[in-house]
């Protein structure tokens, strides 16, 4: 469960070695050790355990000042589970000021619909480009107009799966959901897209609105658990972490939907790895490009996460991958962190996008949906698209559906 | 403290200077918690020699405490700034100036993470050997003011022996370039290697000239399995005797073994079979990589070690040492505590160390982990505590007096790479006594006349 309390123990683990210091985004950025691991647990453990500090204003913003892009946790040879514990911290503190950006996610992304007034809001301000600030953008589109319900596999069914459309897909890139039907239909894979989704609530867990998570979790599992299917999948590496790894922390170890998660946990994979896992059974035509592979932060629930999309596009005669110097390192998006902390953010990005540039990748793939967004923003001469559309265009299909 | 707080603003830019507690608690200590911890007053993060020597005027003419600090990654208490006052934060002073393949030197800022610059180097076919196991933080300027080392000080020494030059910013704010590009100086006193380990009592590093090898052509790990304690250590001595130089050459004892298995998904689980283990890397060319490797074998044959595991597989090696690398914060998630020690012995020494340590975790009742850089008889006997209170902790400090006296009778010294600190002040005239102790107090007081350069470290008062 989400309280602190229940990580009083194990934050004692932290050593103090600060090799923290070698992946945390927001301290390379910053070169300040106050925005890092170590300290924000110095900082929970004063705060809220030894009562020796206040949570002040400052506390609050070196506290939300964390992508949770867990990279300290990967790496944490003591194993402290610091991006738990900053969630834990993030609900003990409440959210923004009395919530509002928390109650309008919830909203939106709790009723997969836009407010009409915002979708417009938001287009009319990306076209005047508010004081030159990067939004997201709405798709025309979402992904549900054009798919729901069962999606029949060509030729014989080797499986068939349920496919959690999150909520980057939904609204941002319905391309990539488009891409998940066809490549899987293509490969004999049946797919079940069941009515009433919702955020799968990471990013109101980020945002301290526990309960909105709980919410979300309950009416996701409610729906995927009660499926007759062989794997549920998300082409979303942060909904497939949430689904794996956070959604049981959200309720009492004894709560009876522990179950019901706990079966969704075990069926759920990452689209890439699935299929790769299963193997390609249409083989993809030649296409002659130069892709780069910007590995998502959230990764580490699936071990196939970051070998998959490669080992995929592999079968794709003339795609040559181009590796880049780093390629795990953040892009500094992180849901909504780029739209709080725009100087850190832009700090993160720039060497990651100077990394691209240098490459001659001609487009840029990755699963995240706020990887490609936030990357797009400043990739004009360069494409960045989910793997499997990268895959769908092998197999013929128009590329231009957005 | 707001004056404090406006005028070093005012000095610098806004956003190198932080005074809120929240922000200062980052300071407070370093790479341990169980040493003294201490909130500073302010954090200033210098980018460049002049920031520091405003700084350090400042200081000086207010007579502030002022504490240096690379990573933060020591384990001495060597930057906790005890008496309060200024953390100079040197990380953003990170440039790599130069690496100049025709004179094999390279010149670097002293904020540049020790792990970013071999990188550098090794991609020009260069190879810089220092490796502090805390290489993917810890930055130069740290390693040179503590004369860090690692497991390749067996072959190739340590920090010590790479620094050609250091710049270096005195309490009044003067800008002093001792040593530079050059392999020799003969001239006047050797103030590159003064700074060398001074620990930040004597003024800030702000630029370091160092000394590069060329990148060895081969390398090789080789994983002996010993069947006690006692027989790994003559094993070592066995090899140095024989001639052969390993380029690191661990000691790690079973229980390090199961932990490392365990933690880290090994391509090839080491056999868990033995009581000791020697993790063996030789480097050079081929031909001298394969010489030793026979020559360790069949010194390992005569002592009838049981097994020698040569592993070609160079995927498969790494992950030892990259586990290794882990070792320190790894423990941690087993024990509520753990102290490295850094006693080092004279290398014909370290069978009879290896026995003296045992002697003293069963007369203490003690659990203490035997893993360290062998080869160079700095073996880091470590003190493993599942419990913290006023018992354990009185235990612990006999434990290393202990330790302490046990490898200064072997003629050994209190300290291989981490420092003084606060950690070893007392046993400082252990091994130093009182005489040369107080001529490093003339020196001090040469260099920093009101003392306020990280005040209370090496010496109490």
């Amino acid at each position: 469960m989400y309280t602190l309390e229940e990580y009083r123990d194990v934050m004692e683990k932290c050593s103090q070695c600060s090799f923290c210091q070698a992946t945390c985004p927001v301290f390379l950025a910053t070169l300040m050790e106050s925005q890092l691991a170590r300290n924000r647990l110095n900082l929970i453990r004063e705060i809220f355990f030894e009562k020796s500090m206040k949570l002040t204003d400052r506390a609050r913003e070196i506290l939300e000042h964390c992508l949770l892009c867990t990279n300290c946790t990967q790496t944490c040879a003591s194993q402290v589970p610091v991006t738990d514990i900053l969630i834990a911290a993030r609900q003990e503190m409440g959210t923004d000021k009395g919530g509002v950006r928390a109650t309008l996610m919830g909203k939106v992304l709790g009723k997969r619909a836009l407010p009409p007034i915002l979708g417009k809001l938001g287009a009319f301000a990306q076209k005047i480009g508010i004081g030159g600030k990067e939004m997201p953008r709405f798709a025309e589109k979402t992904f549900d107009h054009d798919f729901s319900g069962q999606i029949a596999a060509s030729g014989v069914q080797r499986a068939k799966v349920a496919y959690f459309v999150g909520c980057g897909t939904h609204f941002l890139f319905p391309d990539t959901g488009r891409a998940v039907v066809d490549v899987f239909s293509k490969n004999g894979i049946g797919i079940d897209i069941p009515e009433g989704q919702v955020c799968c609530g990471i990013p109101l867990l980020a945002e301290g609105d526990l309960e909105g998570a709980r919410e979300a979790v309950r009416a996701n599992v409610a729906i995927l658990d009660a499926l007759d299917v062989d794997a549920i999948v998300t082409d979303c590496t942060s909904c497939g972490m949430m689904f794996k790894e956070k959604a049981g922390k959200c309720f009492p170890q004894d709560d009876p939907i522990q179950e019901k998660i706990g079966r969704v946990a075990e069926k759920m994979g990452e689209a890439t790895d699935y299929l790769n896992a299963l193997g390609l059974v249409v083989e993809p035509e030649a296409l002659a490009a130069r892709y780069a592979y910007h590995v998502p932060c959230h990764r580490a629930w699936a071990p196939g996460v970051k070998d998959a999309p490669l080992a995929l596009l592999a079968r794709v005669e003339g795609l040559d991958y181009v590796p880049l110097d780093n390629p795990e390192h953040c892009c500094g998006a992180a849901g909504t962190f780029f739209m709080q902390h725009r100087e850190t953010a832009e700090k993160i990005r720039s060497p990651r996008l100077a990394d691209i540039r240098k490459s001659d990748a001609q487009m840029v793939v990755t699963q995240c949906p706020t990887c490609r967004m936030y990357l797009s923003f400043r990739l004009d001469d360069r494409e960045v698209l989910h793997p499997l559309s990268l895959l769908l265009k092998s197999y013929g299909a128009d590329s231009d559906f957005r | 403290m707001r004056s404090l707080s406006k005028d070093l603003k005012k000095l610098l830019g806004s956003d190198q200077v932080f005074t809120s507690p929240e922000d200062l608690l980052a300071y407070a200590n370093d790479g341990t918690f169980y040493l003294k911890r201490q909130i500073p007053d302010a954090v200033v993060l210098p980018h460049a020699a002049e920031d520091v020597a405003k700084v350090l005027r400042y200081a000086d003419q207010h007579e502030i405490p002022l504490t240096p600090r690379g990573a933060g990654t020591g384990l001495a208490g060597g930057c906790t700034p005890v008496k309060g006052g200024i953390v100079l934060d040197m990380k953003r002073m990170n440039a790599i100036r130069e690496i100049n393949k025709d004179n094999m030197t390279a010149s670097v800022q002293a904020g540049v993470v020790l792990g970013n610059f071999q990188k550098a180097v090794e991609r020009q076919g260069l190879f810089y050997p220092p490796d502090p196991q805390s290489m993917s933080v810890c930055t130069l300027g740290g390693n040179v003011a503590t004369r860090a080392g690692g497991p390749r000080g067996v072959k190739y020494g340590a920090t010590g022996h790479y620094v050609l030059g250091v710049n270096f910013v005195l309490p009044d704010g003067e800008i002093i370039q001792s040593g530079g590009k050059f392999v020799k100086q003969s001239v006047g006193y050797d103030l590159p290697h003064l700074m060398t380990g001074s620990e930040g009592t004597l003024g800030v590093i702000t630029d370091i000239d160092l000394r590069l090898l060329p990148y060895p052509e081969d390398n090789l790990t080789l994983v002996v399995v010993c069947e006690t304690l006692d027989q790994a250590a003559a094993l070592v001595s066995a090899i140095i005797a024989r001639g052969a130089v390993p380029a690191m050459m661990e000691y790690v004892i079973k229980l390090a073994v199961s932990v490392m298995n365990s933690q880290f998904s090994f391509k090839k689980p080491i056999p868990e079979t033995g009581e000791a283990y020697l993790l063996v890397y030789l480097d050079g060319s081929t031909a001298q990589v394969k010489k030793e490797a026979e020559v360790i074998r069949e010194v390992a044959m005569d002592l009838k070690v049981p097994d020698v595991i040569v592993e070609e597989d160079k995927n498969a090696a790494a992950q030892y040492w990259t586990a290794r690398k882990n070792f320190f914060p790894m423990v941690m998630s087993i024990f509520k505590r753990a102290i490295i020690e850094d006693v080092t012995v004279p290398r014909n020494k370290i069978p009879a160390f290896v026995s003296a340590v045992q002697n003293i975790a069963l007369a203490r009742s003690v659990t203490i982990g035997q893993a360290g850089h062998v080869g160079d008889g700095n073996l880091h006997p470590t003190l493993m505590q599942l419990e913290i209170n006023p018992q354990t902790t009185l235990q612990a400090k006999e434990t290393i007096d202990d330790l302490i006296r046990a490898g200064l009778e072997l003629g050994g010294t209190i300290s291989g790479e981490h420092g003084i600190g606060i950690h070893k002040q007392e046993y400082l005239e252990w091994e130093l006594g009182p005489g040369q102790v107080e001529l490093m107090r003339r020196i001090k007081k040469a260099f920093d006349p009101k003392g306020i350069m990280n005040p209370g470290k090496i010496w109490t008062a």
